[in-house]
């Protein structure tokens, strides 16, 4: 059987880990003992219902890749970056990576490494920022923890002005297999900082990308993910814990994935808390692109704002499920979420599910969510100036796409992630008919 | 007049066309030579609107019999964008907002296009927005609208000044009004007719679509053309514009009964 292949081969691959501190190894055997047990999840689990991952759990990819032997080209990026931290194949590069720049306000440091020099603090850190829940990539991230990275803004009030820019390089021209990595984000009170993540791939791998955030009182951290990893496979998992008065910004676009989940968890811990959720997402071919977010309003007074905006083609099929979970204790909370999508074909499909759940009386919460298709009154307004039937398609398609980050106020980050969407519509047939 | 003037911009024969299986334009005939201005009346339901957007090319409507030559061409073989990059300018009675796409955006796409199709070189932004200023002074428009989103939230009159601007910026050969004065109060209406008169020369010709007369004191017509039933019903010259003002198009369908009772 094959299955049974990949939980063998997880097994062995997770014996081979030698850790340090207690606190380690007690994680990475609870999560081994849970791989073993659950596998990869059915269709008929609920929060997997939509999410085909058999080919994944039958198909060729090992647990792990080899380290990769030729270096990548990694282009830069059109904007000025503090750092950069590449991760090749889940391993830490720190030759291709550019700490030279960076300022004593912000540490950068491997996972292997604090593995090693450090294992009970990272032990702490994980526990506080991931700690361990009965999910199949959750447990084989922790099965085969081995590297990832470690960014804390430890200066109070600092605002670092260039991002970072986190660059994940996944080679599975040789050999297919996974990568999984772990990263932990800290922003110390009152400091600012922005990341750009990316993905590259090559072959058919799987990516498991897990990050853990926490953000301290008035602290603000501005995330930009921009994702197009060719044929791969994509798990990427992210859990806030957001502190009084403190702001997540994420604005994630992906495209071009065979499969692509995207699952967020934001976690208002303190007051006065505000976290923008903004995705855009274009799919073609038989690319699968699921998004499940929760966002726990825990307190009062905090607000949130979720647009994700999905385009679909041929056979693609796109998932939105979104939780806005409202506390008893969250008087005043002020949630707001949406998601809409645009079938550009008969067999594309779009499943949308929103959800909310109340148990405070003082709140306002709003959701909806659309399916349709280009505005063709729009197309023949652009056509009779003279723009393409085939132009005009992709011209509504960026409008609808980009319209989610019209508000931003950082023009830089907007006008990058609205380039990346537009670089991908370019390849989408928008063929009507 | 010149022997260049007499030459046809816009030639119609017969034209007959239908919406989902409604005749709505039965037989039009219409000439129009390049330099003159034609005002096209008549009644809601008349078939007004349908002619200017059968001529733009919409595809909702089905052309049953007849011809248009436009220069010469065979203006029903095109699709609706390459009339446009042929010259062709239609100004919608109701411009469609398109959030996600600035003004700006819209406009250098669409002249790019035109000027791709004409086998000539990009403009570049810098040359674009000069040009554009330019034609936004013509309107009356403020620059902001360049950097909002495509009619999104524009007022009435916004909406129908950066039709003209469009206009003003593709250069056309043929424009085609499409109830420019509807929704505008007088002011407004004022502004609008002002752009298109400093747009009017030799080489142009334009179609004023309108139900009202009011609009024909600003932009005054050659030739002035009753539409009722999705035909011609009287061609006349800008005295005609003013004899239906006075008298409304009741006698429109005092003719018709007539025309039934003959038949």
């Amino acid at each position: 059987m094959v299955a049974k292949t990949w939980t063998e081969q997880v097994h062995t691959s997770s014996l081979k880990f030698d850790d340090q501190g207690a606190g380690l190894k007690r994680r990475r055997e609870h999560a081994l003992e849970q791989f073993m047990s659950d596998g990869f999840p059915s269709r008929k689990h609920e929060e997997w219902r939509y999410t085909p991952l058999s080919r994944l759990a039958e198909g060729p990819c090992s647990p792990l890749l080899e380290p990769s032997e030729g270096i990548p080209e990694s282009s830069d990026l059109p904007i000025e970056m503090m750092a950069k931290v590449v991760l090749l194949n889940g391993e830490f590069r720190q030759d291709l990576s550019d700490l030279s720049a960076l300022p004593p306000a912000v540490r950068i440091q491997s996972l292997n490494q604090m593995r090693r020099t450090d294992p009970d603090q990272l032990a702490s850190l994980l526990d506080q920022f991931l700690p361990q829940t009965s999910h199949p990539f959750h447990h084989l991230s922790d099965a085969l923890l081995d590297d990832g990275v470690h960014i804390e803004v430890v200066e109070e009030g600092a605002k670092i002005e260039s991002p970072i820019h986190i660059l994940h390089i996944i080679d599975g021209q040789a050999h297919s297999g996974s990568a999984h990595v772990t990263g932990l984000i800290q922003v110390a009170t009152g400091a600012h900082l922005d990341v750009i993540e990316e993905i590259r791939s090559t072959g058919e791998v799987l990516g498991n990308l897990r990050w853990g955030i926490g953000l301290d009182p008035q602290a603000t951290l501005k995330r930009v993910r921009a994702f197009r990893p060719e044929c791969a496979s994509i798990f990427h998992g992210t859990r806030v814990v957001q502190q009084q008065g403190s702001r997540f910004d994420d604005l994630f676009s992906s495209s071009g994935g065979e499969l692509i989940r995207n699952e967020l968890h934001v976690i208002h811990e303190g007051t006065g808390c505000h976290c923008e959720l903004l995705g855009a997402y274009v799919g073609r071919g038989k690319e699968h692109l699921d998004h499940h977010t929760t966002i726990d309003h825990k307190v009062e007074d905090c607000t949130s704002r979720e647009v994700y905006r999905g385009v679909l083609s041929d056979r693609a099929r796109g998932v939105f499920s979104g939780m806005i979970h409202v506390h008893q204790d969250a008087q005043r909370t002020d949630a707001k979420q949406s998601n809409d999508t645009i079938l550009l074909s008969d067999t594309a499909e779009a499943n949308t599910r929103p959800r909310l759940e109340i148990y405070a009386d003082d709140v306002k919460c709003t959701h909806g969510a659309t399916i349709g298709e280009l505005d063709e009154n729009a197309i023949f307004y652009l056509r009779s100036r003279g723009v393409s039937v085939d132009e005009a398609r992709k011209i509504m398609v960026r409008a609808f796409t980009s319209e989610v980050f019209v508000q931003m106020e950082d023009r830089q980050l907007s006008d990058f992630i609205v380039n990346e969407i537009q670089e991908s519509i370019q390849a989408v047939e928008v063929d009507h008919g | 007049m010149s022997g260049k003037k007499e030459n046809s911009m816009l030639e119609i024969k017969g034209l007959c066309a239908s919406v989902e299986g409604t005749t709505i334009l039965r037989g039009i005939d219409l000439d129009v030579k390049a330099g003159e201005v034609h005002a096209i009346m008549g009644p809601n339901g008349s078939g007004k609107s349908t002619l200017a957007n059968v001529l733009a090319g919409r595809e909702d409507y089905s052309v049953d019999a007849g011809t248009v030559q436009y220069n010469g061409i065979d203006l029903l073989e095109l699709s609706a964008d390459e009339r446009a990059c042929e010259g062709i300018f239609l100004a919608f009675q109701y411009p469609v907002s398109i959030p996600g796409i600035s003004n700006a955006y819209f406009l250098r796409t669409a002249l790019n296009a035109v000027r791709r199709y004409r086998d000539e070189s990009e403009v570049d932004p810098v040359d674009f927005l000069e040009l554009v200023r330019s034609k936004m002074d013509l309107v009356g428009m403020d620059e902001k609208l360049l950097h909002r989103a495509v009619n999104d939230g524009f007022s009435g009159g916004e909406k129908k000044r950066n039709e003209i601007l469009q206009m003003a910026v593709l250069d056309p050969k043929l424009a085609i009004l499409d109830e420019t004065d509807s929704g505008l109060d007088i002011d407004a209406l004022r502004i609008v007719a002002e752009g298109v008169n400093a747009l009017r020369k030799e080489e142009r010709s334009i179609v004023v679509v309108t139900h009202y007369q009011r609009l024909l004191d600003y932009i005054v017509p050659d030739h002035v053309h009753v539409l009722s039933d999705g035909k011609i019903a009287r061609s006349g010259d800008k005295s005609l514009a003013l004899e239906l003002e006075k008298e409304g198009y009741s006698w429109l369908q005092a003719d018709d009964a007539k025309a039934g009772n003959n038949a």
